[in-house]
C-alpha cells in the first residue's frame, strides 16, 4: 500500500550508433506514415514524455492506449525494468529512479505469465519469499493463503506445463500477491486468455482487489478492461497522456477526438458539422438538423468564449436515435446483438452506427431502407477542427 | 497402431508420400551403413582370426574365441588407462562445462559492455590457432608437461560450445529474468537457480560432446604425457595395437609374423569394443536430459 507519483517522466531509447540514427532518419523520410507511433528526435526514439500522474494509496489506475503508445514502457519504468530518462518516480514518498526492482517493494504480473518452468506452483509462489529469508512456516502460510484466494490450492504440487492458460495466470498473480507488495503492477495480464476466460479473470481481479487492498497499476489495450477495472483511467497516445479521469468522466467528457474514438464500444460516430452561436445559445447543425446544446455544455462553451465554427461532432451510437425526422441515412448492415441491434447506416458517405434497443424496434431493417436519426443536445460532443480538442474543456 | 499409421500415411498428398519414402530410404541406408560395421566388429572380435581371414564371419561357435579380450583385459596397463581416461573425461567435462556456461552468460546479455570486443577476440581463436610447436612450448613453459593439467586445461574452453550455449540462453524469454529480478533474485541467483535448470538440454549436450571428445582423444596425451601411469585408455590401446603389429624387416620367422598379424587384427576389434562400451552405456543416461519440453508452461508459447 503506497502512493505513487510520476513527475514529468520521460523515456528515450538512444540510438545505438550514429549510423543507426542516419538510417532511421532516411527510413522515416522514405516512409513518413510509419512515424505515427514514434517520436524520432536527435536524442533517440522517445517512447514516453511529459508523463505526470499522482496515484493515491490503494487506487486502481489503468493505463490504456493502442500498441506503441508507451503504456507498458511507463509500467516497466515504475517496476525498475527500464531506466528513467528524465523526471522523478516517487513511491511512498521516496524517489525510486535508481533503486533496483527488488528494493522497490513492487510485484508484477507479466502478459505471458513468466513462470519458472522447472519449479512447482508452490515453489514459484514461494520463490520471492525464500529470497527474502522468510521463515518456512510463514512462507507456507502465505503461499497457501494466496492459493486459497486464487482457488489454485489443488495445483500447488504441479508444474506450470500441467496447467491451463487461466490457471497459469492465476499462479502468476499468486506469485505477485504472496509478498503483499506496496504496488501491484500488471502488464496486460489477460490478453493471452480467450474471451470467456478473460471475462472471468476480469471479475476475479475485481474481487482480488477488494481482498488484497493495495495500489494497482494495470496496463491494457482493451478499453472494456480499463472501464471495468479502473478507479481512474490514463489514456495514452504516442507517449503522451491524452486524458486522466474516472471511467465515467472519460466516457462522458472525452478531452479530444482520440479519447472519444478510443473509449466506448462501438466507437463514437463522427460528423463534419457546424457549431452556431446565437447570443448565449449554441446549436449544432448537421445536414439540416439543428440541435440546441444543453445548459451545462452551453455554460462551458461560453466560459471558453467559443464562437461559431466548423466542428467535428461526436455522438455515441447509444445516444443516436432513430426518428421520423432528422438526418437521412440508408441502412447498410443490421447486426443482431441480442438485447439490441447495431444498425450501420450510410449518412452522406459516413458510416454511422446506431444502437436500437429490441424493445424500441418496430420493424426489421433491411439493406437500402431509408431511416432518419437524431440526437439530444446533452450528448453531442463538439471538437475543434484545428486541434481535435473538445471545445468544452 | 499399424492401421493408424497406415491411414495417416494414406492421407498425405502423393508428393509428400514420395518425399517421405525417399527420406526413409536414405535414412535406412545411413542406418545400415552404421549398424553393419558395428555388428561386424562385435562378431569379428570373438572369431578366431584364421577363420575370419579365410572364411569371414561364422556362427560356428567352435571357431569363436575370447583370446583378444583375454589379451587386452589381461594387460594391467589397460586398467590404469581406463582409470585415467575416466578421471580425465569427468574432470575435463566438469571444467569445460563450467567455463563455457559462465563465459556464455555475459555474452548473451545485450547490456554487457564490451560484448562486441570479447566476441571478436573469441571468434579470432576459431580461425587462428597457435600451432603444435608453440602450444607445446607454452605448455612446457607453464610447467604442465607430464601433468594432468596439460590434458585438462588447454582444450577446456571451446568457443564453439560457448556460442551454442550463448544462443540457447538468448532463446530463454527475457520475462523470466525480469520476473526473477522483481522477485528479488540477484544475477547469481538467476543464473544458478533459474537459468541453468532450464538449460539442462544444452548442458547435457555440451557435457556429452566434451566427455566423448576427451574419452576418444589420444593425441594431446601422446604429446604431453610421458609417464605410463598417466596415459589414458586410447593411448594404451594404441600401444597394444602397435606392439602386436609384425615389425617390418622381421621376415625370418614367417609363422610368427602371420600369427602376430592375425592377433593384431583380432585385437583391433576387441579394443574398439572395449573403448566404445562405456560411451554406449553412458548415452541412455544422458538421454533424459535432452528434454525439449523443459520450457513448456513458462511463457505463453
Amino acid at each position: 500500500m503506497a502512493s505513487v507519483q510520476l513527475k514529468n517522466i520521460k523515456k528515450v531509447y538512444p540510438y545505438i550508433s550514429g549510423e543507426d540514427k542516419k538510417k532511421n532518419k532516411k527510413k522515416n523520410a522514405d516512409e513518413p506514415e510509419k512515424k505515427i507511433n514514434l517520436q524520432i528526435t536527435d536524442e533517440g526514439v522517445v517512447a514516453v514524455q511529459q508523463f505526470s500522474l499522482d496515484i493515491k494509496d490503494k487506487e486502481f489506475i489503468v493505463l490504456v492506449g493502442p500498441s506503441g503508445c508507451g503504456k507498458s514502457t511507463t509500467l516497466r519504468m515504475v517496476a525498475g525494468l527500464e531506466e528513467i530518462s528524465g523526471g522523478e518516480l516517487i513511491i511512498d514518498g521516496k524517489v525510486m529512479n535508481d533503486v533496483a526492482p527488488k528494493d522497490r517493494d513492487i510485484a508484477m504480473v507479466f502478459q505471458n505469465y513468466a513462470l519458472y518452468p522447472h519449479m512447482t506452483v508452490y515453489e514459484n509462489m514461494a520463490f520471492s519469499l525464500k529470497l527474502r529469508h522468510t521463515a518456512k512456516e510463514e512462507i507456507d502460510k502465505k503461499v497457501r493463503e494466496a492459493a486459497r484466494i486464487l482457488d489454485i490450492t489443488q495445483y500447488l504440487e504441479r508444474k506450470p506445463k500441467a496447467l491451463s492458460g487461466g490457471q497459469r495466470q492465476r499462479v502468476a498473480i499468486g506469485r505477485a500477491i504472496v509478498r503483499a507488495p506496496k504496488v501491484m503492477l500488471m502488464d496486460e495480464p489477460l490478453s493471452n486468455l480467450d474471451a470467456k476466460l478473460r471475462n472471468e479473470m476480469r471479475a476475479e481481479i475485481i474481487k482480488l482487489r477488494q481482498r488484497i487492498d493495495t495500489t494497482f497499476m494495470y496496463v491494457t489495450h482493451d478499453q472494456t478492461e480499463a472501464m471495468t477495472l479502473g478507479d481512474r483511467i490514463v489514456i495514452m497516445r504516442d507517449g503522451y497522456i491524452q486524458q486522466i479521469g474516472t471511467p465515467q468522466e472519460v466516457f462522458n467528457h472525452p478531452a479530444n477526438l482520440f479519447v472519444a474514438g478510443f473509449i466506448g464500444m462501438p466507437v463514437m460516430n463522427f460528423f463534419d458539422a457546424e457549431l452556431k452561436r446565437e447570443g448565449d445559445k449554441f446549436f449544432v447543425v448537421l445536414s439540416g438538423l439543428k440541435v440546441q446544446l444543453d445548459e451545462k455544455k452551453t455554460a462551458r462553451l461560453l466560459k471558453n468564449n467559443v464562437q461559431s465554427q466548423p466542428i467535428t461532432l461526436g455522438v455515441r451510437p447509444e445516444h443516436t436515435n432513430i426518428s421520423d425526422k432528422g438526418v437521412p441515412a440508408k441502412v447498410d448492415v443490421s447486426e443482431m446483438m441480442g438485447s439490441s441491434v447495431h444498425l450501420h447506416v450510410d449518412a452522406d458517405g459516413h458510416d454511422v452506427i446506431i444502437i436500437v434497443p429490441i424493445l424500441d424496434m418496430e420493424d426489421n431493417y433491411n439493406y437500402g431502407d431509408l431511416v432518419h436519426f437524431t440526437f439530444n443536445g446533452n450528448v453531442a460532443h463538439v471538437f475543434s477542427k484545428e486541434t481535435d480538442k473538445n471545445l468544452e474543456y | 497402431m499399424k492401421t493408424k499409421k497406415r491411414s495417416e500415411f494414406s492421407k498425405l498428398p502423393s508428393g509428400d508420400k514420395t518425399l517421405l519414402i525417399i527420406a526413409y530410404a536414405i535414412l535406412g541406408l545411413f542406418l545400415v551403413a552404421i549398424i553393419l560395421p558395428i555388428i561386424y566388429i562385435i562378431l569379428a572380435s570373438f572369431i578366431d582370426p584364421v577363420t575370419l581371414q579365410n572364411s569371414g564371419l561364422t556362427f560356428d561357435f567352435s571357431k569363436w574365441t575370447l583370446t583378444a579380450y583375454e589379451r587386452v583385459l589381461g594387460n594391467s596397463q589397460i586398467w590404469v588407462g581406463f582409470k585415467n581416461a575416466l578421471i580425465y573425461s569427468i574432470l575435463f567435462t566438469i571444467i569445460s562445462v563450467v567455463v563455457t556456461l559462465l563465459a556464455a552468460y555475459p555474452m548473451s546479455r545485450a547490456d554487457f559492455k564490451g560484448r562486441g570486443f570479447f566476441n571478436t577476440i573469441f571468434v579470432i581463436t576459431m580461425f587462428f590457432g597457435g600451432g603444435l610447436i608453440p602450444t607445446y612450448l607454452l605448455i612446457s613453459n607453464l610447467g604442465m608437461l607430464d601433468t594432468i593439467w596439460a590434458i585438462l586445461i588447454p582444450g577446456a574452453f571451446s568457443v564453439w560450445n560457448m556460442i551454442i550455449a550463448r544462443t540457447y540462453y538468448m532463446g530463454i524469454p527475457r520475462d523470466l529474468q525480469e520476473a526473477a529480478e522483481i522477485d528479488g533474485a540477484t544475477e547469481m541467483v538467476y543464473f544458478f537457480q533459474i537459468l541453468l535448470p532450464v538449460c539442462t538440454p544444452i548442458i547435457a549436450t555440451i557435457a556429452m560432446w566434451q566427455f566423448v571428445g576427451m574419452w576418444n582423444s589420444y593425441f594431446d596425451a601422446m604429446i604431453y604425457l610421458n609417464s605410463a601411469s598417466k596415459q589414458p585408455l586410447q593411448l594404451v590401446l594404441r600401444a597394444i595395437l602397435i606392439q602386436s603389429q609384425p615389425e617390418p624387416g622381421m621376415v625370418s620367422d614367417m609363422q610368427s609374423t602371420a600369427a602376430r598379424a592375425q592377433l593384431a587384427e583380432l585385437l583391433k576389434y576387441a579394443t574398439i569394443i572395449i573403448s566404445s562400451l562405456p560411451l554406449m552405456i553412458m548415452y541412455p543416461f544422458f538421454q533424459k536430459y535432452f528434454d525439449n519440453g523443459i520450457m513448456a508452461g513458462a511463457v505463453k508459447g
